[in-house]
């Protein structure tokens, strides 16, 4: 029994990460070696590939781009989603309605909504601009991180609000001084789901913008597949260039990133 | 309790994002679906004429019906996938640690990425399931995997299917969260581990799959990537679903008012859908007594 578990999950593994090993083997390879010989190792471990496309392709620039935006779309979202949530610690008048108001937006399929952004975009003079993208990103991610924040302030016990209201501190002092800093966990999760989400989004990234400077990587990985349509091997580096940023800071973090996917999804 | 004043300050920040990006794109949404408008020219209001022209478009018929496979595809093999993965990782065989980095790390890679890989992978000279069938002498099941009217469509969700991950980990979480007297208590009755799991895990996991069918319900909703990518919805509109159904209608065909006429009918089906799975989850939870 237990030798047969341990094969189901080498198996499983090989099925979804075999891919990614081929992919980085043909990026040393030849086109023709590539074609002649799709699983042997490449006779010469040529870094050729690389190099043409770093040459030949401003990547620093896509990877700017996305970090900018991924960066400042979630410091945006995650300031809005947590001022909202701690007004809702308290109790006023259609409080539920707000919230609902809020939140609701988690069931709603936004790339429904792809002519309203082109045009709200265009109009407050942002398209073609990193900063266009990141406001969309943000107003998307709003709904999913004023949940996870405002699920996570629900379990701070309100004597700690109380108790600080009773020390003479007012409603900005116990934000600042008492909620805030508790509420870190909640914020940190909340940051990782939309890092990763802005990161790998691309459809708008894609409708928003049209020049090179603004591009994404996930939007220069759709023209690598274009541009270089008869060089594979060239191709597939591009690839392999814009994920490995992703891999490496999911192979330092894996633990608190899978710890804070969960988190935010099962509270 | 608390001041207006301060409602305001903290509340209207949040508030004006959601009208700015879901109240007024969903009106405005309303509005274009009724014109006739190529995103130049003047609008002409044309009443329901967009909707009427959706539902006698055999490619949006297809395109429904493949994001109801989508969602088909979430519900009976890719959230089953995740949970067996997470009943075994859970009994903590050697490795489990690390099995379960590895299972997640496809999942926070962009799905562009991934479409770009497997189309290669299914690539008719060039990808690996080709090579692979030649090599073990199964030359006649070699085929142009995402061009073949009869395999197009599974083999464009088949990434989605295997990279269970981030199901998997919220089915771990939960099943960490179960108690172990439970366990002890069935190994003294003399349960085996199927056992176990089949009248003690899966029963507690209801809000689990819950959680899980929400989030990939939102998923097949909004996908575009794979086909876009992969098989830009052919071969012959075959694997085209209603994101890039509306895409298309936008970007290729500028009829902007068909395009929105298609994404409220999208946001349509997915509360339909949703509303579905939750008076399920609820009336199963009434059965249960919880």
């Amino acid at each position: 029994m237990k030798w047969m578990r341990s094969l189901f999950l080498y198996a499983v593994g090989t099925v979804m990460l075999a891919p990614f090993l081929w992919m980085i083997l043909a990026t040393f390879k030849t086109n023709r070696e590539l074609f002649a010989s799709p699983f042997g190792l490449p006779e010469h471990w040529l870094l050729d590939n690389y190099a043409a496309v770093l040459s030949r392709h401003p990547v620093s620039v896509y990877f700017y781009n996305s970090l900018i935006i991924a960066a400042v779309s979630t410091l945006l979202a995650l300031l809005l989603a947590t001022l909202a949530s701690y007004i809702f610690t308290y109790t006023f008048r259609w409080r539920t309605g707000w919230q609902l108001l809020l939140v609701g937006g988690i069931l709603v399929p936004t790339n429904a909504f792809m002519v309203p952004y082109y045009y709200l975009i265009n109009w407050i003079g942002f398209y073609d601009s990193l900063i266009g993208i990141a406001l969309v990103y943000a107003g998307i991610s709003l709904p999913l991180s004023v949940l996870i924040i405002k699920n996570y302030m629900d379990t701070i016990p309100p004597e700690l609000a109380e108790a600080a209201f009773m020390d003479g501190a007012g409603v900005h002092r116990t934000f600042t001084r008492v909620i805030l800093p508790i509420s870190y966990p909640g914020i940190v999760t909340a940051s990782i789901f939309l890092m990763i989400t802005a990161w790998n989004e691309l459809l708008y990234a894609n409708l928003l913008t049209q020049s090179e400077g603004t591009r994404t990587l996930q939007v220069a990985i759709r023209f690598f597949l274009t541009t270089f349509q008869a060089n594979y091997p060239q191709a597939f580096a591009a690839m392999i260039l814009a994920i490995v940023p992703t891999v490496v800071i999911y192979a330092l973090l894996s633990e608190k990133i899978i710890g804070g996917l969960t988190a935010g999804a099962v509270k | 309790m608390i001041a207006k004043r301060h409602i305001v300050l903290y509340l209207m920040p949040a508030v004006i994002f959601t009208l700015l990006f879901f109240v007024f794109p969903l009106l405005y949404a309303g509005y274009i679906s009724l014109q006739q408008w190529n995103g130049i020219n003047e609008m002409v209001y044309v009443g329901l004429d967009n909707f009427g022209l959706v539902f006698h478009d055999p490619v949006f018929k297809k395109a429904v019906i493949n994001t109801l496979l989508w969602i088909c595809c979430a519900v009976f093999l890719h959230i089953p996938f995740g949970l067996l993965l997470a009943l075994i990782l859970a009994r903590k065989p050697r490795g489990w640690k690390v099995f379960r980095v590895l299972f997640v790390l496809p999942n926070v890679i962009s799905t562009t990425a991934i479409a770009f890989l497997w189309y290669f992978v299914l690539h008719v000279n060039l990808g690996l399931v080709n090579n692979l069938l030649k090599m073990i002498g199964l030359d006649s099941l070699t085929r142009p995997w995402l061009a073949d009217v009869r395999t197009a469509l599974f083999a464009h969700q088949l990434p989605f299917i295997i990279y269970a991950g981030l199901t998997m980990v919220i089915f771990l979480t939960r099943i960490s969260a179960i108690p172990s007297e439970l366990y002890e208590a069935a190994e003294i009755e003399g349960a085996t581990n199927w056992q176990k799991d089949w009248y003690i895990t899966i029963p507690l996991l209801k809000s689990a799959v819950l959680i899980n069918m929400i989030l990939n319900l939102t998923f097949c909703l909004r996908m575009f990537e794979y086909p876009f990518l992969m098989t830009g919805g052919g071969p012959a509109n075959e694997t085209v679903n209603l994101g890039l159904y509306m895409f298309r209608e936008m970007i290729t065909a500028g009829r902007y008012g068909v395009a929105m006429a298609a994404g409220l009918l999208t946001i349509g089906i997915g509360a339909a859908v949703m509303g579905t799975i939750l008076a399920l989850g609820r009336m199963t939870n009434r059965r249960a007594g919880i």
